[in-house]
């Protein structure tokens, strides 16, 4: 492939800029898009990664039928905790730390408030180590709490001011906590006594299961499934494969929404180079005339789409980045959590899609080229 | 050698057969022949076949020991690249390439490396009085200018055969000179060069003149013997 091919397929892109620039900006926007879509997915799975890296227990323990991701109302029975307490050393339990979580405020992340109730005088880093402390104490007293930075800069919530859980209930800010980019930094951390007396029950969310050394988490999980009635045992390794299924049937979805605009991006491509085709009937008769084989002439339609397609796909990428880093400040000031990610693995599927679009695209302009005979594309019929 | 053996070729035309070229044979010699005739009496069928870019009805093409005609048009085209030039009357430079650029597409074609291709190319182009205008794009050439180009091209792979199919149809007359005193030249070197033309006298400039009526071939008229001789060999 000579610098004469290359000057081809730049001079003949450049010949007609507008044509040229639309047709790429048609390819920038389809790949932005798909990268945004599934940039969404891979941040799902980022911030579910490190969510459950930093959570200490390897096990979780929820009534049975309940999924570690839909925590509705506390179902899990005081005696159930008990059992699991007492048969700890026999199971391989190194600690039970059982909580409770109420949700004010509906779904709005602006004006939810998580409460999540720890067992008094522990400290919410036995349930997530990395936590680390802004000011207070990181210990919430029997009607203190313990705020995550975000929450806390979303409503103002400093030193001592008073949060009301109930009509009945107070509590006042004793620690705030420093920003880990996580979920717990949306969460209030409360003894779980306060939020069992404003649901009304003594029943708890779940339960998180540390495991003794020597033993592993799926045998542990195994083990508490087998001995204690009506209860689901998941290690986070259980919990990541659930989220990951999930995330991966929205993967499919937002893939297929983002197909569209990839369609829209490859017919643009093949329109703007099936044009191009008809319009150089000429020139590529000539080519065949000096000798030029068919092979060549279809190389250089398909490099042609081909530069299209990754140029635009680079540019897409390039786009899809920005519009990543502008959601994920969108998401980071409302809901403090980057949701998008666009990993190297997303970057090179986005190339790939967009390589891969140019050669159909290029495909069928390319052939048509390639089969033109010689006497009429030099219209010496 | 190029030769024509009973070279036929038919078209249909909605329900009619119409004859472009009639039983033509002819073995082309080195130097310039020319193939005249009225508008609509063959030439370009004839030149389209025998360069291979259309294939007869009947008969054969043959380049040397090669059945050219019946060959694929890959083969044809591998062919035509090694032993054939040419110089058409219009659309003959690729309009997104540079002189240059032109001169040296047939090269690249062959796989000649960059830097000896440009070399050349620069050398052809400055056998044909172009060197100043090397990096101009085709639309920045005149139409004598383009023609020289293209002979520079046609010469690139030093082929031993040169079509030129009205070379000067779109000249002034200095111009056309000057493309037609460089097509001698090549004639005089010993290459076969077929001339297509209307024009009698940019004909009688040749060794020999082929006429054409209804795509036969009615008269060969050889030149003069007072002509400049014509080497044999090359």
């Amino acid at each position: 492939m000579g610098v004469e091919v290359l000057a081809l397929i730049y001079r003949n892109l450049r010949a007609r800029p507008v044509r040229s620039i639309l047709t790429l900006l048609g390819i920038v926007v389809s790949t932005a898009s798909m990268v945004l879509f599934l940039s969404f997915g891979e941040g799902l799975r980022k911030a579910l990664g490190a969510e459950l890296s930093t959570v200490g227990p390897a096990v979780l323990v929820l009534p049975e039928g309940v999924e570690a991701f839909s925590p509705g109302y506390p179902e899990l029975r005081p005696e159930t905790v008990e059992a699991l307490k007492k048969s700890a050393s026999e199971l391989g339990i190194s600690q039970v730390i059982p909580y409770v979580v109420l949700t004010r405020g509906g779904l709005d992340p602006q004006s939810a408030f998580v409460f999540q109730g720890i067992p008094e005088g522990l400290s919410p880093k036995a349930l997530y180590p990395n936590l680390t402390l802004a000011e207070g104490s990181l210990v919430p007293g029997p009607k203190g709490a313990v705020v995550g930075s975000r929450l806390a800069e979303r409503n103002q919530l400093g030193l001592g001011k008073v949060l009301r859980l109930s009509p009945s209930i107070s509590l006042r800010v004793e620690g705030i906590l420093k920003p880990n980019g996580g979920l717990s930094d949306n969460i209030i951390y409360v003894p779980s006594s306060v939020v069992q007396e404003a649901l009304g029950t003594r029943n708890y969310t779940a339960a998180a299961v540390g495991v003794r050394e020597g033993f592993k988490a799926d045998q542990v999980a195994e083990a508490i499934k087998a001995r204690i009635a009506g209860v689901n045992a998941q290690t986070t390794g259980d919990v990541l494969r659930f989220a990951e299924r999930a995330v991966r049937i929205s993967d499919l979805v937002r893939f297929g929404i983002s197909l569209v605009a990839l369609v829209v991006g490859g017919l643009l491509v093949a329109n703007t180079v099936m044009m191009s085709v008809y319009e150089r009937i000429r020139e590529f008769g000539l080519m065949r005339a000096l000798g030029a084989k068919q092979g060549f002439i279809f190389g250089l339609v398909l490099l042609e789409a081909l530069l299209l397609g990754v140029v635009g796909g680079l540019l897409g990428l390039v786009l899809g980045q920005a519009a990543s880093g502008l959601v994920n400040w969108f998401t980071g000031r409302e809901v403090g959590l980057a949701l998008s990610a666009i990993t190297f693995r997303l970057a090179s599927f986005a190339l790939l899609v967009a390589v891969v679009l140019g050669l159909l695209a290029g495909f069928l302009p390319a052939r048509t080229a390639s089969r033109l005979k010689v006497v009429e594309a030099l219209g010496r019929l | 050698m190029l030769e024509a053996i009973n070279l036929h070729k038919r078209y249909h035309q909605g329900e009619v057969d119409v004859v472009a070229v009639d039983r033509f044979s002819y073995r082309f010699p080195a130097g310039l022949t020319a193939i005249v005739g009225p508008s609509g009496s063959g030439k370009t069928t004839l030149l389209n076949l025998l360069a291979g870019f259309d294939v007869p009805s009947e008969g054969e093409v043959w380049l040397d020991n090669t059945p050219f005609s019946t060959l694929s048009e890959d083969a044809r085209s591998e062919l035509r690249l090694k032993h054939m030039g040419f110089v058409f009357q219009q659309w003959n430079l690729i309009p997104t390439l540079t002189a240059l650029e032109n001169v040296a597409f047939p090269m690249m074609l062959a796989g000649i490396s960059l830097k000896e291709r440009t070399t050349r190319a620069a050398a052809l182009l400055e056998a044909v009085g172009l060197a100043g205008r090397a990096k101009h794009l085709p639309s920045r050439l005149s139409g004598g200018e383009q023609q020289r180009v293209a002979i520079a091209r046609a010469l690139a792979l030093n082929p031993p055969i040169l079509f030129a199919d009205e070379p000067t149809g779109n000249l002034d007359s200095a111009s056309g000179a000057r493309v037609v005193e460089l097509l001698m030249r090549q004639a005089q070197e010993g290459r076969t060069v077929i001339l297509v033309t209307h024009d009698l006298e940019l004909a009688r400039q040749a060794q020999r003149i082929l006429r054409l009526r209804d795509g036969r071939l009615i008269e060969i008229e050889e030149a003069p013997s007072d002509l400049p001789a014509v080497p044999t060999g090359r």
